[in-house]
């Protein structure tokens, strides 16, 4: 960045810009722990000062990354090419819940978790459940299309997001959709930033669908003797019509990772785990966890548990929360991808990746949301080996190509970023690239947010 | 600056982003540079030679409260406080510590007769120049100082500190030592004396730790460690020698010192390490003495005891977080008080004090501590209760400042109330 740049800057931003290279360390890294330098770090309150700094950069030509948390696992806050991060931090502010019309109006450094609780005061439920939920913001929900458990019953980020205001990469102002469950007045813009992981235009103000809270929630867990066992019932309880809020399967590979570390109490035998969890009215919960019982039953379930109260629940879930911290007393380095396949294929892809890592004499731990064909295929390696490495990138390779294969896709819900990039074509296809840097040449034609990302590009960098 | 251990400790945080949901300071920075990775970061590029800067880091580094609650919920076990405590030594080291800390942590706090004689001229200067403010808390004095923070309230200074108003007759040594910590002999002897005469009755010969030096906490946490070694080996040694079977800590950060700190610190090899290890096995917190020793079952049925309002209790960072003895006081309160206790909204805010961090950014520390205060206050409580000396000044300052009605006390003075009656609450009015 210029000199200029920095004067220029400034006097939108006074105090808000910060250039001590301690904060611009703060700011070069996320979930990811890949490291680059910006070059200076703006913290912005509104939408004409985000609209300013984006004008700015496209005069003096350089980078503006949005970042929210920076916890995504795929590099999209990462600054590959210096410039600045635009931290969304400080517009942290609910501005309207309508109770009537059933939105709540936020904006982008709202964090999800703390959203959720506002509207559950009134009774109100925002359903995206991502595990960072604590700590991502809705900017970086709506910009990644964050997932979670819940996604089974209540679908993703993109089926809650109505409405947006954003700037544009030309530091125009754009709303897209609007307040109310219909709206079909040309093209989908909304759906088009929703997962645009901040390269077409930076979120500064979503409108998102609520649902009333349900009242009841059930939470079973089914120990079963093998995967193909598990994925059965997956089946079952679906043909059962029943549609839970969560249905999480854990393998073999991530029980003994649970048990080697924080031991918890299961049947002899226990291979594979389903947990699931129902929810609705008072009335219309507990049939359903008969039903998800039986059918767990009928495809040979070693135990099944269940749990009506917080603390119950809580205990139940201990199993499927303490897979991430035991994980990383397997290996030091952890490679965390997030391939889906069709629910049918559960039990296939999973027969893969035991075999995969012995192949490549890798561990590999899986767990997933079973209910939408997510899993999250976790190649554990020391770090140390340069063998070992090579091995374990091979394995992500094939795990991608497989996913494909199988009618999958190479990501659910972490996005591409700067990661998953060499591996976007094997799934899109050349065309399918082309039109995509089509509409980014559309939004952002300097190509000032967030450069390279999504598309495949030699980056160097620490990591 | 180069240390290739603490590069390895950094090195297990995966910038995941879990600590900035419970980090105490976040929330008043809204900047990463508070956070813990944040400041894992900062250090990672310190140690790898990228920032030579390292005055500036050396402020980033301070700038933190070490309430560890990012620690806690890390689910790396990412050792935090650790990190930070050393990186802060080392920073020391390589380009000093600010003058008042020095002055404060090498010549002042391990030495009892200095802290005496700045507690004495500090009260007579105090009456002569500062407003005085009378709270439900205690009398309290407005600091017009620049160098304090804007309208920061210290406590009276007391004449006399808790020790040296110890009768002749009273026991200078004993199975049970009471380590009454720099802030309950010097600013706030009426804890001292309240945790002395509970702990008496418990039907063991009782001494209270007469030649005590300062803990030895605030040092280290600021990275001075000659410093803070001159206090931790005074005592080891004074302690060893008058050999007790139980120590007795009512304040949670001076047993932190004594429990984890110091074993830690003096490894094996070291001349003093079995007395590090003596001593640490040997302590035990204020509460955990009354349930243990039986004082606990000689408190009256609580119906027939009055309170002047609905006690809450305030999770210390070091006794509830760090030492898990948060269940403990509770113990106590409910034996002591009954239905007058009631968990308290916000019990496991962080008061916002944090040793220097509280000198360093009044400010914020003070925004952190009215919070804190003001959200138990509406949740109903009257009364907070507290086991930690720097929690108990803190919040008294911000009880003081906000909501003179609010009441701090240390458990103990509870417990004496219960049973002896009279005073019920600490403060001199
Ligand atoms: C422990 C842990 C668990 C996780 N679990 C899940 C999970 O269950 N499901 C899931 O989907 N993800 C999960 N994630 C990944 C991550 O939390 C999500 O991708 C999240 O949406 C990122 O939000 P953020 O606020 O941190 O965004 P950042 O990481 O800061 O940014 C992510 C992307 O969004 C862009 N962006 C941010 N704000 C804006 C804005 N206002 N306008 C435009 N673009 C913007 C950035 O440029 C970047 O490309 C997890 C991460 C961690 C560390
Ligand atoms: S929670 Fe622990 S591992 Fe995660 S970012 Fe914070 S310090 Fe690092
Ligand atoms: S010790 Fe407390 S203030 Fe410091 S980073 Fe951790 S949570 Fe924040």
């Amino acid at each position: 960045m210029k000199k200029s740049a920095f004067s220029a800057l400034d006097e939108i931003l006074g105090k808000r810009l910060e250039t001590s290279f301690e904060t611009r360390a703060s700011y070069s890294f996320d979930a990811t722990r890949k490291n680059f330098l910006p070059d200076a770090v703006a913290f912005p309150v509104d939408t004409l000062e985000v609209q300013r700094i984006v004008e700015l950069a496209n005069q003096m030509r350089f980078p503006v990354v949005p970042r929210g948390a920076g916890t995504g696992f795929s590099g999209g806050s990462l600054p590959v090419h210096g410039g600045l991060v635009l931290s969304t931090e400080l517009m942290d502010r609910i501005l309207a819940i309508d109770t009537e019309n059933l939105y709540v109006v936020a904006q982008p450094g709202v964090v999800t978790g703390a959203l959720k609780e506002e509207v559950r005061k009134m009774g109100l439920f925002y359903p995206p459940d991502p595990a960072s939920l604590k700590f991502s913001t809705i900017g970086g929900n709506i910009a990644e299309c964050a997932g979670g458990m819940c996604a089974v019953k209540y679908g993703v980020t993109r089926d809650y997001v109505l409405a947006l205001e954003a700037v544009l990469g030309t530091g125009e102002i754009v709303r897209t959709g609007v307040a109310t469950m219909k709206g079909v007045a040309g093209y989908d813009l909304t759906r088009m930033l929703v997962g645009s992981e901040g390269t077409l235009g930076v979120i500064t103000r979503a409108t998102l669908k609520l649902v009333p809270l349900p009242e009841s929630v059930i939470t079973l867990l089914a120990m079963f003797t093998e995967n193909r066992k598990a994925a059965g019932a997956v089946n079952a309880i679906v043909a059962a019509r029943v549609i839970p809020a969560a249905m999480e399967l854990m393998d073999r590979t991530a029980i003994d990772c649970v048990q080697a570390t924080i031991p918890i109490d299961l049947p002899e035998g226990t291979r594979s785990v389903l947990l699931v969890e129902v929810d609705g009215s008072a009335a219309s919960a507990p049939p359903e966890a008969d039903r998800v019982e039986e059918a767990c039953r009928a495809c040979g379930a070693l135990e099944v548990r269940r749990a009506y109260d917080a603390p119950g629940r809580d205990d139940l879930w201990k199993l499927r929360r303490s897979i991430s911290p035991a994980l990383l007393r397997v290996g030091a380095v952890k490679m965390n991808e997030d391939i889906v396949v069709p629910r049918s294929r559960l039990a296939d892809m999973l027969d893969f990746l035991s075999e995969l890592g012995a192949r490549k004499k890798v561990t590999v731990v899986n767990f997933g949301h079973a209910g939408d064909g997510n899993i999250h295929a976790n190649i554990m390696i020391s770090g140390k080996d340069q063998d070992e490495y090579r091995r374990a990138e091979e394995a992500v390779a094939e795990v991608f190509k497989a996913a494909v294969d199988m009618g999958g896709t190479i990501t659910g819900e972490h996005g591409i970023g700067i990661v998953k990039s060499p591996f976007l074509e094997m799934e899109i296809g050349p065309m399918g690239i082309s039109v995509m840097k089509r509409l980014k040449s559309c939004f952002d034609p300097n190509g000032i947010l967030n450069p390279g990302k999504i598309f495949p590009e030699e980056v160097a960098g620490s990591s | 600056m180069k240390d290739e251990e603490l590069l390895e400790m950094a090195g297990l945080c995966a910038k995941c982003g879990t600590c900035r949901t419970v980090c105490s300071l976040y929330p008043y920075r809204k900047t990463e540079n508070a956070v813990a990775r944040g400041k894992v970061r900062i250090l990672e590029s310190a140690l790898a030679g990228e920032n030579l800067d390292l005055p500036a880091v050396r402020e980033a580094m301070a700038d933190c409260l070490l309430c560890g609650r990012c620690e806690r919920e890390c689910p790396n076990q990412v050792l935090y406080e650790e990190i930070v405590m050393r990186a802060r030594a080392k920073l020391a080291d390589e380009v000093g510590i600010p003058a008042w800390k020095s002055i404060l942590f090498g010549n002042v706090m391990p030495s009892d007769a200095a802290m005496r004689a700045i507690r004495r001229a500090g009260a007579a200067a105090q009456r002569i120049f500062l407003k005085k403010i009378p709270t439900d808390s205690g009398l309290h004095y407005r600091f017009p100082l620049k160098f304090f923070g804007d309208g920061r309230m210290f406590p009276e200074l007391p004449s006399k500190g808790f020790i040296e108003s110890l009768g002749k007759s009273e026991a200078v040594s004993g199975d049970v030592m009471l380590f009454v910590g720099c802030v309950f002999d010097h600013l706030f002897p009426e804890v001292g004396g309240a945790a002395y005469e509970t702990v008496k009755i418990c039907g063991r010969p009782v001494s209270v730790f007469r030649g005590a030096a300062c803990c030895g906490l605030p040092a280290l946490t600021s990275g001075d460690r000659k410093s803070a070694f001159v206090s931790m080996e005074a005592n080891l040694r004074s302690m060893r020698v008058a050999a007790p079977e139980t120590i007795v800590f009512p304040c949670g950060s001076c047993l932190l010192m004594f429990k984890r700190n110091i074993p830690e610190l003096f490894k094996e090899g070291h001349p003093l390490y079995e007395d590090a290890l003596f001593v640490a096995k040997r302590s035990i917190d204020y509460a955990s003495f009354l349930l243990d020793s039986g004082v606990a079952r000689k408190f009256p049925d609580p119906a027939t005891v009055s309170f002047p309002g609905v006690i809450g209790y305030h999770d210390s960072c070091h006794l509830t977080g760090t030492l898990k003895r948060g269940d403990e006081p509770r113990k106590v309160l409910v034996r002591a008080a009954g239905s007058a206790f009631k968990e308290m909204e916000g019990a496991d805010l962080c008061c916002g004090y944090g040793g220097a961090f509280n000198v360093r950014d009044y400010p914020t520390s003070a925004r952190i501590g009215e919070n804190k205060v003001s959200v138990a206050a509406k949740g109903g409580t009257k009364i907070i209760s507290a086991a930690c000396s720097g929690c108990i000044f803190q919040m008294r300052d911000m009880a003081a400042r906000t909501n003179p009605s609010m009441r701090i006390v240390h458990v103990a003075e509870l417990a004496r109330h219960a049973l002896f009656g009279g005073k019920e609450q600490g403060g001199r009015r």
